[in-house]
């Protein structure tokens, strides 16, 4: 295994190399015509070749990089995790070799925040050549974030030492952080629990790639919903065709107002689809009763019975499908049962 | 060809600053620390920093203003509907073996709650790992209804007559789920490692649900459910609470191989539900309502609910059945070369639903048939491939196909004015293929563009199923999008960026279902199956969808950034009518700030302003014009003072407004046209809140904190599916459904921590 690291190490470290030739991003005086660093005075703190960057980074300076050693990337016995600051930032010669006296210390090689930060692909590449080698992630590449250049610390907080958006309580705030129609939808009141902390939007989505839309996992909308919902699986004997092809037809997983998630309230959410029942306009009971619309001859299917209480699901109330095969009246057919 | 400077010696510890004199490095070496670059022990300072091992005990108390009615909203998902006070008891244990890389994971969160979690974790890093994972949840029902009903939640309720709304017991719905987790992963080789996890959930409890019916119907025949001669008809709607008592089961287990350009993972996912609430049986007892709340047969010319309508109210309802999916998926990416990757993946899934009608108490089954049959296989291939041919060039190409065969065998489950009918197959085949090309140009300005295809087949329909109620079918839509987007960075700390998207959605002949009492379509032109006054489904109907969103980043230095966002977009529909849905759009404005304030204190805020709209027009002669408006914003001030105080406040605010503005055209009734003209038709709906969240936490010492917590929740619902101006929507036994629209709630917490 520490062969292996070792190589992967190498071939990391000639990817950089090469992207640096290439000149595109990494300063030029890190392409490499420097003399050798000699070893640092001071011991390692965190990783197991920190001594060159912790040296000023320690825990007066920087303490907020150190808690690195708190995380996976901290555990020194596993030789897949960085060597060194180094792994990530690059080597940077300059950065490092600047004399106390100079003002303007040259940044690091690759920098991941502030207004000097590096190419999304550099800031990348360090988490990539390892963290792409897993199923999880293998479909970063064309996935929605890799193509909108999120980068990895753009939601991973490496440093610290419980990554925000790796907790359910504040994962959301992370990606409320882009995700500005989807904030708005968790503070409606008929949500997923995401903002009760019982809820994390991983749940459904899978933000490093995923052969479904929308980043969903499963697969799809459906398979999502099924991990939860399986009862809307089915197949029933009286299937309702929009069910069994996307959920998100009638549905808002996020928030909306309307109670059980929907996008619109019944009738009008059934009435894009259906037109019976229509004779009377949408009413509710207390308006004015004067008219004919109304009164103790009124059939069930009045306006106000599809408008009010559950809509048009008063009576079709099975509406996922209904599993009853009865034959004789009255049919399921409507999944009235 | 910029000078290198010169290597500089490492600097003596003397000019270090100040504050180095009593570091690690100082002391290490002042005691004869090990030599350079080794790993020396560090001090309790530099190891409460990189070490992970912890044992915290968080214990504490939890109080909560008002009654149930007070924080059903706030309370939805929170353990804290029927409580006043609560225990508040949190644990963490971590221990990393330096050595190995062992970690052993304790964490245990809401123990003095209904809703406890917990997860165990125990790994060797990189080699094995072990976990445990317990989580519940409920999911209160904000309403409470006041029912006569008796055994709500059961599969054999029975229903009475209340003698007026808003008596009878108050009767408050609550769902719980509980799930654990095993799993473990390991690996066996460098290249090759397995994971696993099993998953069990149950669900519990009781949710909103209810039947109706009404007499005549062309889906019951006559004489058991017809027409009264004068009076009232006979109808009744009743409210029925669903139990759920259901498991779910899932295995899922995947052998993962990395090798040097590949990647590959086969994976099995089996999903295993089971309902023990088979049906729902109610039991009518006595009378019910009529439509202006009176009893029936109390008009002139009604009589009470008849035995047809009765039976039928009584008819069992099918709940869930039990099904299952057993799941086969080889998923992975190859590496060609440095520059071009082929992402891949394939998947077969085997579901089945055959749970025994029986079984389920429910008869009057087609003769022979004992279940249903279900099978719905699915198979799932996707591939892409992304190339950088030149250093600015990124270039991806991806196409997603899947075919969902519905192989349910038909049967005769259905008698409509005496003529049979069958089940439905849905089968569904999508083909999604997506180009798309990222050109970096100079000066950081970045654009992309991308066409999308998808084809979506879902055969010709089952042609002896009966499809009434709808217009028309069709069994082809084919959707072409393009889009653009250019980024460009303005100045030093500015960027801004334009994406702009088009996609039309066409499709092949629909098909026109054949009238009641026939099944099956009939394929027609546009021509032949246009009506002016038809409704096409939604997913049928030919769309042209225009998207555009312009978004900008400042930061003009390190301590402030503003980031502002436009969005909108517009989708137009059409089809052989002049009815139906015509259009919806959205639109998004949004404003989103940060701010540090010295080094130890952050302020954020935002504003974002939304718009939905949809626009129905009725074949009766009505039109709906339907819009979704809503205000957020949110500030938010957290920081420190000194080593030991850290504090934090949010203020949240949101507010939306569901308009429903319906206006007639000249198909309507008179006595629709009149209804409107008087009623002003439907009133607004709105929902406001308003949430105050205060946080303090003070280290006494080294090993122990206190924390204290504050929340003010103020919430106004105002809607009409449950009543309005006063007057309840109640059901035919006078059940009722009610909210407390304004609601205000104060909760309060604090915790001691002590970690050792």
């Amino acid at each position: 295994m520490l062969r292996q690291w070792c190589v992967g190490l190498c071939r990391t470290i000639a990817a950089v190399l090469v992207l640096a030739g290439a000149q595109l991003a990494l300063p030029p005086a890190a392409a490499g015509q420097e003399p050798t660093l000699k070893p640092a005075a001071n011991p390692n703190l965190v990783l197991r070749g920190d001594a060159r960057c912790t040296r000023c980074h320690n825990q007066h300076q920087s303490a907020a990089l150190l808690p690195i050693g708190q995380t996976k990337h901290g555990t020194r016995a596993d030789a897949r995790t960085p060597p060194s600051c180094t792994a990530c930032h690059g080597d940077s010669r300059q950065h490092a070799n600047a004399p106390d006296e100079q003002r303007d210390r040259p940044n690091a090689d690759v920098i991941f925040a502030g207004r000097k930060m590096s190419d999304v692909s550099l800031r990348n590449f360090p988490c990539l050549a390892c963290h792409e080698n897993d199923a999880k992630r293998s479909h970063w590449d064309g996935s929605a974030h890799q193509a909108a250049d999120v980068a990895c610390t753009s939601c991973h907080q490496v440093h610290a030492a419980n990554d925000r958006v790796r907790d359910k309580r504040t994962q959301p705030e992370v990606c409320f952080t882009c995700h500005k129609e989807q904030r708005n939808e968790f503070d409606k009141p008929s949500h997923h629990p995401l903002t009760e902390g019982k809820m994390s939007c991983t749940d459904c989505h899978q933000p490093h790639g995923a052969v479904g839309p929308k980043l969903l996992r499963r697969h799809g909308v459906n398979n999502t919903c099924y991990n939860c919902h399986a009862e809307k699986r089915g197949p029933f004997v009286h299937q309702h065709q929009p069910v069994a092809e996307d959920c998100s037809h009638c549905h808002n997983p996020h928030g909306t107002v309307v109670e059980n998630l929907l996008k619109s309230r019944p009738p009008f959410l059934c009435q894009q689809c259906h037109t019976p029942h229509t004779a009377q306009i949408a009413q509710l009971g207390g308006q004015r009763q004067g008219s004919s619309l109304q009164g103790a001859a009124t059939d069930g299917r009045s306006g106000i019975n599809i408008t009010q209480g559950r809509g048009c699901v008063n009576c079709h109330t099975q509406i996922h499908g209904s599993n009853n095969p009865a034959t004789t009246s009255p049919t399921p057919k409507a999944r009235f049962r | 060809m910029k000078t290198v400077p010169p290597i500089r010696e490492p600097r003596p510890l003397s000019a270090q600053r100040a504050g180095l004199s009593g570091s690690l490095v100082a002391a290490s070496l002042a005691l004869g620390a090990p030599g350079v670059g080794a790993q020396v022990t560090p001090n309790d300072a530099l190891q409460r920093l990189i070490s992970p091992d912890i044992t915290a005990v968080t214990i504490g108390a939890a109080a909560i203003t008002g009654d149930n009615a007070d924080r059903s909203l706030f309370s939805q998902y929170r353990d804290w509907r029927d409580r006043e006070a609560m225990l508040r008891l949190d644990l963490d244990f971590v221990r990393r073996e330096e050595a190995t890389g062992t970690w052993l994971h304790m964490v245990a969160r809401d123990l003095g709650l209904k809703t406890p979690e917990f997860r165990i974790r125990h790994e060797r890093q990189g080699h094995w790992k072990l976990f445990v994972d317990f989580n519940s949840m409920v999911r209160n029902y904000p309403r409470t209804i006041h029912t006569g009903l008796d055994g709500a939640g059961g599969t054999n309720p029975i229903v009475s007559l209340l003698p007026a709304s808003g008596g009878g017991n108050g009767l408050d719905l609550q769902t719980r789920r509980r799930g654990m987790t095993l799993g473990g992963e390991t690996r066996l080789t460098p290249e090759l490692s397995v994971d696993a996890s099993f998953r069990i959930v149950t669900k519990e409890g009781a949710r909103l649900f209810g039947r109706g019916f009404n007499c005549p119907s062309a889906y019951a025949a006559s004489p058991v459910c017809s027409a009264l001669a004068a009076g009232a008809d006979q109808w009744a709607m009743l409210l029925l609470p669903e139990p759920t008592q259901s498991t779910t089961r899932q295995l899922e287990a995947t052998l993962n191989y990395v090798g040097e350009d590949l990647v590959l993972a086969a994976t099995y996912y089996g999903s295993f539900y089971k309902n023990d609430a088979s049906r729902l049986a109610p039991t009518i007892s006595g009378n019910l309502n009529d439509p202006l709340g009176n009893p029936m047969g109390s008009a002139a010319g009604s009589v009470a609910l008849t035995d047809g309508l009765r039976a039928i109210l009584q008819q069992p309802i099918a709940l869930a059945p039990d099904n299952l999916a057993h799941q086969f998926a080889m998923s992975g990416n190859f590496a060609f070369n440095p520059q071009t990757r082929a992402t891949f993946h394939l998947a077969y899934t085997h579901a089945t639903q055959n749970e025994d009608f029986a079984a389920m108490g429910l008869g009057d089954a087609p003769a022979g048939r004992t279940n249903l049959g279900g099978v719905l296989d699915t198979t799932l291939a996707q591939l892409g491939v992304s190339t950088r041919p030149v250093r600015d060039l990124t270039l991806l190409a991806d196409l997603r196909y899947e075919n969902r065969q519905d192989k349910t065998p038909l049967d005769d489950y259905g008698r409509v004015k005496g003529i049979a009918f069958t089940n439905a197959n849905y089968s569904l085949k999508t083909l999604k293929g997506k180009l798309e090309g990222t050109w970096r140009m100079p000066k950081g300005m970045r654009l992309k563009l991308g066409a999308d295809h998808e084809i979506f087949d879902r055969g010709d329909g089952t042609q002896t199923d009966s499809n009434a109620s709808i217009s028309g079918f069709r069994n082809e839509t084919w959707e072409t999008g393009v889009r653009a987007e250019l980024r460009k960075p303005f100045a030093d700390g500015l960027a801004g960026s334009v994406q702009i998207a088009r996609s039309e959605r066409h499709g092949a002949s629909y098909r026109k279902p054949n009238p009641l009492p026939l099944t099956g379509t009939t394929p027609l032109s546009d021509e032949a199956i246009y009506s002016r006054t038809a409704a096409f489904p939604v997913m049928f109907m030919d769309r042209t969808r225009d998207k555009l969103k312009l978004m900008t980043d400042w930061s003009p230095d390190a301590a402030f950034s503003l980031q502002a966002t436009l969005e909108g977009g517009r989708d137009q529909y059409s089809a052989p009518t002049e009815k139906g849905l015509r259009d919806t759009s959205f639109q998004l404005a949004s404003l989103d700030a940060g701010l540090a304030l010295g080094a130890k204190a952050r302020l954020s805020a935002w504003y974002s302003w939304s718009e939905q709209t949809l626009h129905v027009s009725h074949l009766n002669g009505y039109v709906a014009d339907l819009k979704d408006r809503g205000h957020h914003a949110g500030i938010a001030l957290n920081g420190s003072s000194g080593p030991r105080l850290t504090w934090g406040a949010d203020l949240l605010f949101g507010f939306s407004r569901n308009i429903y503005a319906q206006s007639t055209d000249a198909l309507a009734s008179a006595a629709n046209r009149d209804f409107l003209a008087q009623s002003g038709g439907l009133p607004d709906v709105t929902y406001r809140n308003l949430r105050l969240k205060l946080f303090s936490s003070f280290n006494l010492d080294r090993q122990s904190r206190i924390r204290v917590d504050l929340v003010h929740d103020r919430s106004h619902l105002n809607e009409w599916t449950w009543g309005y101006n006063g007057v309840p929507f109640a059901y035919s036994d006078n059940t009722t459904v009610s909210l407390q629209p304004r609601q205000r709630v104060t909760y309060l917490s604090a915790t001691y921590t002590y970690r050792w």
